[in-house]
């Protein structure tokens, strides 16, 4: 009984929410709110668990596929939310390498749907092509048949001209492969190679030069610029294409991003495994959605998830998480940003021994500063 | 009669052309077309660029009070759910207090049916404020351990502090569980990746490779990224040195080679922070670990502790005892 009420509630919100004055309405708060919330801090990267999805179907007693075809229109209105209010990067999990133990009929049913689904985002004139949003496949390819890696590829050709946005899928993925894969092209670009010529060397040491210098430029402070990771990657390509060209070891990533022979190990950091994983040129992630309560990363983003990433565990289906569940989540998101740039500043007024009596901004940013004269 | 006759096929010809080319087509059809348009194309920016400052201004204005509102709407709500929380937990804490009597924490923990082998907890040394009280949560939440049966607890702690005070650590501790146990405590040893374990005699009566009731373990930053950093440049030389390719670079390799290195994956993480942030936690161990953390809590307390296990074991917290 209770299934069959949550169905017939389902049906009849949808009829409600389909009528015209409020499609309307509604379509018109959304727009306010978004340009609203332009005005704030935005998360330049926010990544999504698309969990619930079987469970959501399990209680409204449809099918299984149906409930993954529903979590893809919760993930089209979610991402035009997120590319209207101008984030840059959103990775979404859509099929964990662990994946491939359900039942044959159930992962079928998802390649088809991911076969049409890419296809249909990526068509001219859709949801990707309309925010300027290229889309990307994370994950091990070899795993895939044919005619799915067909439809990547198309979807992935379609869209590359877009250069606004990017749409990370993540499609047989699992953080753990992501890492050891880098860690594999690391070594791979380790191992000597016997035919060096001698000036073949002196310009590897020149390019070698320049993106070091381009490291070292990377943003640390996360605050700064996250969208020069991308104009510095295309740098080391552009800046000194000739020498590259010449490099005798190199490694061309998906992204475009060429990688050097490894001469000295100690120049291995953090960075170096970074620019190896497929999310090497997008900002540093600011958000991690996981819906259907489950507190768990679940060999998702392990790497990325590192300082200053925001975990969300929210208790409600994939398939119903919308607008009213994600606008809370940014607005508290932005809150927490402000305070923080705020104490930067602070900070940076300290070290440099101008006044120290800052009066505290009266208003909206308080939240936490009363939390902690609460607890002492 | 002549000139009638010629008219038609010039017609003809002219409107064939127009039909066929489509350009002429185009130019055909503008004769017939509002002149307006190609005013409005031209017009159009000039008279755009005198009215946009001021929509656009007004526009603008209008999100940022939007903005505010719903940020004040926002932290309004996190007030008075902050206010719950701490009413809650207060309550939780008054509730459910250990005494610090081991009994208390197995009739706790008795109705849950399975408890994390692995536990592991995030400590921030700025938000705790000094190294004593650091040690302090330590010595208290093994205590909880060892009375609840988990034999594996690892305090991640950021800076590390804590990994330069392993024997005070191993002295207070068992202090605590001497107050809590009596003259039969649990043996324990407090031990940190590449740094010698501290037992104390601890370990003496137990028969060789017997482990101890518990085993705390510290970690730090660098036992995160840095340990799989390093892992590769080890693997790097081997490679430079050919003994390695890029195939042998297996994920069960580079499992092994961190779980030697640092810690095993846990089974359960709590956080005493009020929102999950993991600081530079091991990255490769977390994969599949259960994260805790009650919202707006900032403390570390046994309830946390208490309504971790529980949530853990997918179990109802009853209210009262």
């Amino acid at each position: 009984m209770p299934s069959s009420g949550l169905r017939n509630s389902l049906r009849t919100r949808r009829w409600f929410s389909s009528l015209p004055p409020i499609e309307w309405l509604s379509l018109r708060i959304q727009e306010a709110l978004i340009g609203a919330l332009r005005q704030g801090p935005i998360p330049q990267h926010v990544a999504f668990v698309m969990d619930g999805n079987r469970r959501f179907a399990r209680q409204s007693h449809i099918e299984t596929t149906e409930g993954h075809n529903l979590g893809f229109e919760a993930l089209a209105k979610i991402l035009e939310i997120c590319y209207k209010a101008g984030v840059k990067v959103v990775t979404v999990y859509a099929f964990s390498i662990e994946n491939f133990k359900r039942s044959k009929y159930e992962v079928d049913a998802l390649m088809d749907i991911a076969k049409i689904k890419l296809s249909q985002l990526s068509q001219h004139g859709d949801l990707l092509d309309r925010y300027g949003a290229k889309i990307r496949i994370l994950g091990h390819r070899s795993l895939v048949n044919q005619e799915v890696l067909e439809a990547i590829d198309r979807a992935m050709e379609l869209t590359k001209h877009n250069n606004k946005a990017i749409l990370n899928v993540c499609f047989p993925y699992t953080s753990r492969d992501e890492i050891t894969s880098a860690i594999q092209s690391i070594v791979a670009l380790a191992i000597p190679t016997k035919m060096k010529g001698r000036q073949l060397e002196t310009l590897t040491e020149e390019a070698a030069e320049a993106i070091d210098c381009a490291h070292e430029g990377f943003p640390q402070s996360r605050s700064e610029s996250p969208s020069s990771n991308t104009t510095m990657a295309s740098t080391i390509v552009s800046g000194s294409p000739a020498a590259l060209a010449l490099l005798p070891r190199e490694h061309v990533d998906f992204t475009g991003v060429r990688h050097k022979e490894i001469v000295d190990l100690e120049s291995i950091s953090e960075q170096t495994v970074t620019d190896h994983l497929f999310t090497a040129d997008n900002p540093p992630l600011d958000l991690l959605i996981r819906t259907s309560g489950v507190e768990r990363l679940s060999d998702f983003m392990l790497w990325q998830v590192h300082q200053d990433t925001d975990v969300e565990f929210i208790d409600c289906m994939w398939p119903e998480f919308d607008v009213w569940h994600f606008l809370p989540i940014l607005l508290g998101w932005g809150l927490k940003r402000k305070r923080f740039l705020r104490e930067m500043k602070l900070d940076d007024e300290q070290k440099h021994n101008r006044g120290s009596t800052w009066a505290k901004e009266l208003g909206f940013g308080e939240v936490n500063g009363s939390q902690n004269k609460k607890t002492v | 009669m002549s000139t009638r006759r010629q008219v038609p096929p010039a017609i003809a010809t002219t409107r064939k052309q127009e039909f066929e080319d489509p350009k002429a087509r185009a130019a055909y059809v503008k004769k017939f077309l509002p002149k307006q348009e190609q005013e409005t194309d031209t017009d159009e920016p000039s008279t755009r660029s005198r009215s946009r400052p001021i929509r656009t201004f007004i526009r603008i204005a209008f999100y940022k009070f939007l903005l505010w509102i719903l940020f004040s709407i926002t932290s309004l709500y996190l007030r008075i759910r902050y206010v719950k929380n701490f009413i809650l937990n207060r309550w939780f804490s008054i509730l459910y207090y250990h005494h610090k009597t081991p009994e208390l924490i197995q009739k706790d923990v008795k109705q849950l049916d399975r408890l994390p082998q692995h536990l592991s907890i995030i400590l921030e040394f700025e938000k705790e404020g000094g190294v004593e009280t650091l040690i302090d949560h330590v010595a208290e939440i093994s205590c909880w351990c060892a009375s609840a049966g988990i034999p594996t607890l690892s305090v991640y702690e950021q800076t590390g502090a804590l990994k330069k005070y392993i024997s005070t650590s191993h002295r207070i501790t068992s202090q605590r569980l001497h107050s809590y146990f009596g003259k039969n405590r649990p043996t324990l040893r407090v031990l940190a990746p590449h740094l010698p374990s501290y037992a104390n005699g601890d370990t003496e009566g137990l028969p060789d490779g017997e482990s101890p009731d518990l085993e705390v373990i510290f970690i730090s930053e660098e036992d995160g990224r840095e340990s799989i950093v390093d892992l590769t440049k080890t693997l790097c030389e081997m490679a430079s040195r050919g003994k390695m390719t890029k195939e042998d670079v297996t994920m069960e390799l580079v499992d092994a080679e961190l779980e030697s290195l640092t810690i095993p994956e846990p089974d359960l993480l709590i956080l005493f922070s009020p929102s999950v942030k993991l600081l530079g936690y091991p990255p490769w161990q977390i994969r599949l670990t259960e994260i805790f953390h009650l919202p707006d809590n900032d403390a570390v307390g046994y309830q946390v502790f208490l309504r971790a296990l529980y949530n853990y074991a997918k179990c109802e917290m009853r209210f009262g005892r």
